[in-house]
């Protein structure tokens, strides 16, 4: 488990429009392209690799099981955010994440 | 020699963008008028430049590398990424910075021995700081030097570190050969949870008593109440994000611990937000 990476391919998708499109329009295939897009051998380090754990939560959008896996939760909430309100209003994902992560309490996300 | 005029310290809160329009709403009326009251200081007090103190987002640095404080010494710095600009709507913009006075913080050649800074030659400017000087210096007229404290990618540094930076920053304005006016700002939280089970509770503090012991020790200029109340294990019981708190730590110490001219934690409907203020004495 490497909340590293998580975090490295939660910030991956967040921070451009580009790769937010990408991931929802096709979460398992982005998550493959973006496993397969490190670096080589001859290039600026670029490692890129998940559990099965942590690839199935980014393939379902599931955002309390990254929660769970000690996510950055200040990254989290807003790759939220981008990922889902297309489909729900804000309030809504304020709550439904609040109701989903509560359970779960503070996990440590120290990397 | 250059002199430090203005201490303040704001709220960065970038939700702040697209609700805090004309009309302001009533909730909303108290951090505006905060914000003016400082921007007035900042025209009042004819400051040159601004030496501005913020936590960046995981937007510039994140674990990849993640230094403990970084003085910008670039010519001018793009503000606003693209998640900012789509989530909060927030302007991309282009400051100017201030090699002079950088290089006067920094050491030239060699680095001063109170910090080790890291320097940046290029960095994009996130909320942090961009938000403060939108509503503080909404021309962009006034050249900053923008100092990234790490508040936000554990480990932080220490609060003395934080009270540390802030007198080395005092110091070196006071040293340098310059008719410059200075202010020094900070930006950051009260008590703040974003993305735990505590987050936007409709305008209430993660932690009430917290903000009220937070905002007593700079109104009764006890720096050493501040240091000693912001330890890591009691800051992060207040909030996840809390520790962006700890950065006006370094504009008290600028001004030596003196009492806050105006110390408040101001009521919004999105939480309570920092504001405190200090002439020069």
């Amino acid at each position: 488990m490497s909340k590293y990476m998580i975090n490295k391919l939660i910030r991956g998708i967040e921070l451009s429009d580009a790769t937010v499109q990408a991931y929802v329009a096709d979460p398992p295939g982005f998550v493959t392209g973006w496993l397969a897009g490190g670096a080589t051998q001859e290039t600026r380090s670029d490692d890129r690799e998940l559990t099965a754990e942590e690839r199935a939560a980014f393939d379902t959008r599931d955002y309390a099981a990254l929660y769970a896996l000690g996510a950055h939760p200040y990254l989290l909430w807003h790759w939220v955010e981008a990922v889902y309100l297309h489909e729900a209003t804000w309030p809504e994902m304020v709550e439904r994440y609040r109701t989903a992560v509560t359970p779960i309490g503070w996990p440590d996300f120290v990397v | 020699m250059a002199e430090l005029v203005l201490a303040a310290a704001t709220p960065h809160n970038p939700l702040l963008w697209r609700t805090m329009v004309e009309p302001i709403p009533e909730d909303l009326l108290g951090v505006a008028g905060n914000f003016r009251a400082i921007a007035d200081l900042i025209r009042e007090l004819e400051v040159d430049l601004i030496v501005l103190v913020g936590s960046d987002h995981v937007r510039q640095f994140h674990s990849e590398l993640s230094p403990a404080f970084v003085v910008g010494k670039a010519e001018s710095y793009h503000g606003t990424w693209q998640n900012e600009a789509r989530a909060f709507g927030m302007p991309y913009v282009e400051v100017t910075g201030h090699r002079e006075l950088a290089d006067a913080i920094t050491g030239r050649e060699m680095l001063t021995e109170a910090i080790d800074f890291a320097v940046s030659s290029e960095w994009r400017l996130d909320h942090g700081f961009i938000l403060p000087m939108l509503y503080l210096t909404p021309d962009l007229d006034i050249p900053i030097v923008p100092i990234q404290v790490n508040s936000t990618l554990q480990p932080f540094p220490t609060p003395r570190r934080f009270a540390a930076l802030g007198r080395h920053i005092a110091d070196s304005i006071a040293a340098w050969d310059s008719p410059a006016r200075v202010a020094v700002i900070t930006s950051g939280h009260m008590s703040t949870e974003i993305g735990g089970p505590r987050q936007f509770l409709g305008g209430g503090s993660s932690d009430p008593d917290f903000d009220v012991e937070a905002v007593g020790w700079l109104a009764d200029g006890d720096l050493d109440a501040a240091i000693a109340g912001c330890s890591y294990e009691r800051v992060l019981a207040s909030g996840n994000l809390s520790y962006q708190y700890v950065n006006v730590l370094t504009a008290f110490a600028a001004m030596g611990g003196a009492p806050a001219d105006f110390a408040e934690a101001t009521p919004s409907r999105y939480a309570p937000s920092p504001f405190f203020w200090w002439r020069k004495p």
